[in-house]
Parts: C-alpha cells; structure tokens; sequence
C-alpha cells in the first residue's frame, strides 16, 4: 500500500502542466540529440545544465533524465537508417538493424525499435520502484568506511570499461579527484591550489569542467570531419508493421533484453553499451533464430534496445540511493542535484519523496511521449540527417558560451570552460578518454570527506577499511575488478592450455 | 616519441598536485587529516599510475591521433570572440559573431548560409534564455 501512495504522489507531482511540458522537452531535445551522431547525450546533458539551474530541482532533473533516456531512443534511428551509431549504446542495434534496413524493412526495425525500447523503459522503472527504496534502507547502515569503498569501487569500474584502458582510466580518474580539491577546504577553511585567483575560491564549477571536456574538446574533434549530411539514401518507410510471427518471436528476446539491461544498469560503470552487448550474445546463444542474426533479424534489434533502456532507467538507482553515479552522465545528474542543495544519498528517498517518485513517474509518461514521438515522427528525424552537418558546430559553440556564461555573468568561466576544452582536446588526442575524470571530479571531494571522517572514528587507524566487512568486501571486489582488466587473462588462460572457443571474440 | 607527451603531462600533473600540496598545505596527523594529505595521496597515486603508464608506452607506444589546428583555431575562435564582444555589444552580436568565427573554416560553408546560421542561433539564444528562461543577461549593450 505505501508503494501505491508513493506512486500517487509521484504522479501529483510530474503530471502537473509545467513538469509534463519539460519532460516533453527534455525527450524531444533527447531523441534529437541521439539522432545526431557526433553529440552525444552527455554533451547534451552538460550543455542544459545551466538552463536547469533556472527551474526547480523535480524539473530540473526530469528534464535532464528526459535527454538522458532520450538520446537512447534516438541513438538507433542513425544505426538503423545509416548504420553510424547515433550513441555508444546504440551500435549493436547496427549489426541487424542496418540490414533490415537494406532489405526495405527500416520502417518495421524502426517500429520494433521504439516498441522494444519502450517495455524495456517500463521494466527498468519498475525495477527502479522495487529495488531502490530496498538499496537505500541498506545503505543506511553504511558508515563513512563503507562510503568510501563504494566510492573507490565505483570510480574503479568507470576507469576498467574506458576505452583507453584501465590504467589510463585509472589516471584520469586521479586527476579529477585533485581537481576537485581546488578551492577552500571545507573541513580547514584553508585554500587549495587556487594560485591566487579569487575566482577559483569556490573551486572548479561543474559546469565549467563539463562543457569544457565533453562540449568544447567534442566540437573540436569532429568540427570539420563531416562535411556533408549523412543521408543521402532513401529508405521505404511504407510498412511499419511486423508480421504476426515477428511480433511474437520477439516476446522472449524482449524479456531477456529487459532482464540483461535491468541488472547492468544498476552496477557501476558498465552501463547502457554493456548492457546492449551482453543482450546481444546472450540472446545470439538461446535464440532458434540465432542463424540469422547479423542478417536483419528482429531479435536483433529488439535485444539491445529493450536492454539499453532498461539499464539507462535503472542507472539511475545507484546514483539516487548511494549517491554513487555509475556513468559520466549520472555524475552530471548528480552534480545537477547537489547545485540544488540537495544531497543524494540512501535519505534521499525519504527527506525528498517528491524528487524520487515524481522522478520515477516521469519516466513511465517520457517513455510514452517517445513512443509517440517516434513513430509518427520517423519521417522527421530522417529529414534532420540529411540536414548538412557542418551547421550544427557553430551552434554548439554558442549555447556551450551562453550556458557558462548565464550561469553567473561571469566571462571568466568562459575563458576556463576553453582551458578545459584545450586540455580535453588533448587528452584524447594522447588516447586519455575523459569521461572517468569527470566521475573522479564529481566524487572526490566526497571521498575526501568519508576519507578523514573514517580516519577520525579509527583514531588514525587505516585498516578500518579492511575490518569493517562491508567496506572489505567492496575493497575487494574493487580490487577483483582491477586485476581482472590489468591482467591479461587471455595470455594467461592461453599459457595455462585453454583456448577460448572461436566466438568469443566477435563483440569485444 | 609524441604518444609519450600524454603520460608526461599526467605524470607533471601528479607531481605538481603532490609538491604543492607537500610545499603549501598542512598534512595534519593520521587521526586529524589536515587539508594537504587527501591531495599528497592522491596526487602520490597518479604520479605512481602515470609512471607505470609511461613504461608501458615505452615499451609498445599507443598510436596517437593526428591533431586538426584548422579546427581547434575555429573553435577557439568561435569562443574567444563570444568572451571577447559579449561585455562590448551583448550577448546577441556576440553570438553571431561566434558563428562566423567558427564556421569559417569549413569551405563547404557558403556565406549567405553563415550569415542565416548565425542570425537564426542568435534569435534562438534571445528565445529561449532571455524570452523564456528569463535569465538577466544583457542581449544588446545600449539597447
């Protein structure tokens, strides 16, 4: 019964007129951004972070989650019509969407797509209602030790699936930690690494290193690569329907899909792209349509969209109840929520009922305006790939300036959010992905505090966090995670006499 | 040699947070961290991890990827004539002229095209941060 109430107040507070119109939005703008390839929803996401100071946090954040699950919807549309992934996410989507769409068949994967995304969006928000109040009524027997672990757990699962590599992810994710120890000290009052300009007192805005990393070096990276649209075909978008038998054989895969997704989405630092993979080779070993996967299979497109979505809705139970955001996106989303003084946590259900059940019900009504804004809209969305893709960039540029710029009139974060930009640029020219750096920069000032807190209730004792069971076994798995990407278990399992069936290569 | 550039520069950025912080701030005690130990460690941490990851380059140096000036000066372009005229005109020129900064280097970009580019980005800056936000931000200087 109380889970009824809940929901009820949920839906008190996101059905009102001015929530529902920004979650309209934050999906338009979301699917847009997903069709797109280039921008990605975390560009999307760091670009309205300004604007969502303007609103009241609810809207805020279901406008931003709008983007977030969005772009998951939109990122398929470009894999399936132009076989370039519009999102990570979204590529395995490709491997039968874009056959299907050779065969004259765009419109039935396009129909399937938005059809499987949605019931995985439906199974992950209620996952969601289930499992978060439960994960937060246990986190809160976690002490500064066990917050801790968890923040170290988490920051080394972001670095293990960054595409440069754990090591170099590892790097990353230090150095975001010591930016965020700019500023004054909140313990000491004492300032840090400031060099004297008064402006970085408050330390480095979140906004600025975001748009900076994700916007500028972005822009910089793909500005002239695209010098023409991306749609130069034309598709037969006449039949949307699948048949009968399609819509059947995709029940299973749907289910599956959503199950796979629901579980990666919760862990930390895997996300939608592990999600959408694992569907795939699970389904690809229990499918009796295996045969023909890669050649336009449905299951195929139903798999990895039912279960990105899912973990993209799911994602968001780590980041609400532990405060601990598993994607770059999420740490946004979190950095969003603590800009409103609102500090996310295992209280956080309890203290803001409204921010969490008003949060969970726009998702079901998001999930069903993208349903709706997608299959009458196909048309609308192909008709913006074949826009050329050199006027986006130019536009980009401005609403990253007028975004910092709103924020405090302050042409100084202007000149920092290029700083940044630079240094993004460079990053990724050396093959340092920047997107841990930003995890590293959202949790490190709170790491530093559970830090010196567990120190000061161990009377300096560092082995608090190894005798502490709870804080042990998250050290531990932390630890398992990182020798298990550092070590190359190929060559071992090659030295010991294994070999690893024939197959087992074709997704990584 | 390049691909060596990026482990250096974690490797100086680990080493300046760990003697600023040795150099600056009081580490304090075990029990009583003072504000330099947390950025000593982690700083320490990096400087250990960039290290590895320099051996490791040495010895099979990832490829790096070749940069493209034309673009980072657009860019850079775009942004430094926003910061540069916003506090002259306003933010609305301002963002017209960032337009025809960055579009500039695209040759398949003809003129009258940045100019309806530019003015469209400009009319959608008013409408959606001044018209409908309504964030104080002064769209034309003088207006």
């Amino acid at each position: 019964m109380e889970l009824l109430s809940n929901l009820a107040l949920g839906f008190t507070t996101a059905a009102t007129l001015f929530n529902l119109s920004y979650c309209f939005v934050g999906v338009f703008l979301g699917t847009f951004i997903g069709v797109l390839p280039g921008v990605g929803p975390l560009a999307a996401v760091a670009m309205l972070l300004p604007v969502s100071f303007y609103l009241p946090p609810v809207t805020a954040l279901v406008m931003l989650a709008g983007v977030y699950y969005g772009a998951e919807y939109g990122g398929s549309i470009a894999s399936i019509l132009l076989n370039i992934p519009g999102t990570p996410s979204a590529s395995v989507t490709c491997l039968d969407g874009y056959p299907m769409a050779r065969e004259g068949r765009a419109g039935v994967a396009l129909f399937a797509t938005a059809i499987a995304s949605f019931f995985g969006g439906i199974v992950g928000v209620t996952v969601m209602v289930l499992l978060a109040p439960a994960l937060a009524a246990f986190a809160l027997l976690f002490g500064p030790a066990e917050y801790f672990s968890v923040m170290v757990l988490s920051l080394v699962a972001a670095s293990v699936v960054s595409t440069s590599g754990a090591l170099r992810g590892l790097n990353m994710v230090c150095l975001g930690i010591l930016l965020g120890t700019v500023g004054i000290d909140i313990n000491s009052g004492v300032t840090r690494f400031t060099g004297g300009v008064q402006e970085l007192r408050d330390g480095v805005s979140l906004v600025v290193v975001a748009m900076g990393l994700f916007g500028i070096s972005e822009v910089m990276v793909s500005a002239r690569g695209a010098t023409r649209s991306y749609a130069t075909e034309t598709f037969s978008l006449h039949h949307f329907l699948p048949t009968v038998a399609e819509w059947v054989s995709s029940i299973g895969p749907a289910i599956r899909g959503s199950a796979v997704g629901s579980f990666f989405g919760t862990l930390p630092g895997t996300g939608q792209t592990v999600a959408s993979f694992v569907g795939y080779a699970v389904e690809k070993r229990v499918s009796r349509n295996r045969d023909n996967f890669g050649k336009g299979a449905i299951e195929g497109v139903v798999v990895p969209e039912s279960a990105n979505n899912a973990a993209a809705q799911t994602a968001f139970i780590p980041t609400l109840t532990l405060g601990i955001p598993g994607s770059t996106t999420m740490a946004l989303m979190l950095g969003a929520l603590m800009i409103h003084g609102i500090t996310p946590g295992p209280r956080l259900i309890a203290e803001h009922p409204h921010l969490f059940w008003g949060l969970v019900v726009s998702f079901l009504f998001g999930n069903l305006f993208l349903l709706i804004l997608n299959i009458p809209l196909i048309n609308l969305w192909v008709r913006l790939l074949r826009v050329p893709h050199y006027f986006l960039y130019p536009t980009v540029v401005v609403l990253i300036c007028v975004g910092v710029y709103s924020i405090d009139n302050s042409i100084f974060d202007i000149w920092m959010t290029l700083f940044f930009g630079v240094i993004g640029y460079l990053l990724r020219l050396f093959r340092f992905e920047p997107a841990p750096l930003l995890i590293g920069f959202v949790l490190g000032p709170m790491m530093e505090e559970f830090f010196r807190r567990a120190m000061l209730l161990s009377r300096g004792d560092p082995m608090v966090f190894l005798e502490r069971p709870g804080s042990a076994a998250l050290l531990g798995a932390a630890a398992i995670l990182l020798v298990a990407a550092v070590v190359p278990i190929k060559s071992l399992l090659a030295g010991a006499g294994f070999r690893r069936p024939a197959h087992a290569d074709e997704h990584e | 040699m390049t691909s060596q550039i990026g482990p250096l520069l974690m490797l100086g950025a680990g080493l300046g947070f760990a003697i600023a912080a040795v150099a600056t701030l009081d580490p304090g005690s075990a029990r009583r961290m003072g504000p330099g130990a947390f950025p000593l460690l982690v700083g320490a941490a990096l400087t250990l991890l960039a290290a590895i990851t320099l051996v490791r380059n040495l010895r099979a140096p990832m490829d790096w990827h070749r940069p493209d000036p034309l673009a980072v000066l657009a860019v850079l372009g775009g942004a430094v004539a926003f910061a540069f005229f916003t506090p002259l005109l306003g933010v609305l020129p301002a963002a017209v002229l960032s337009v025809l900064a960055t579009s500039s280097v695209v040759r398949e970009f003809r003129w009258p095209w940045k100019f309806v580019l530019a003015f469209s980005v400009a009319a959608g800056v008013w409408l959606v941060f001044i018209a409908g936000l309504g964030i104080p931000l002064t769209a034309i200087r003088g207006l």
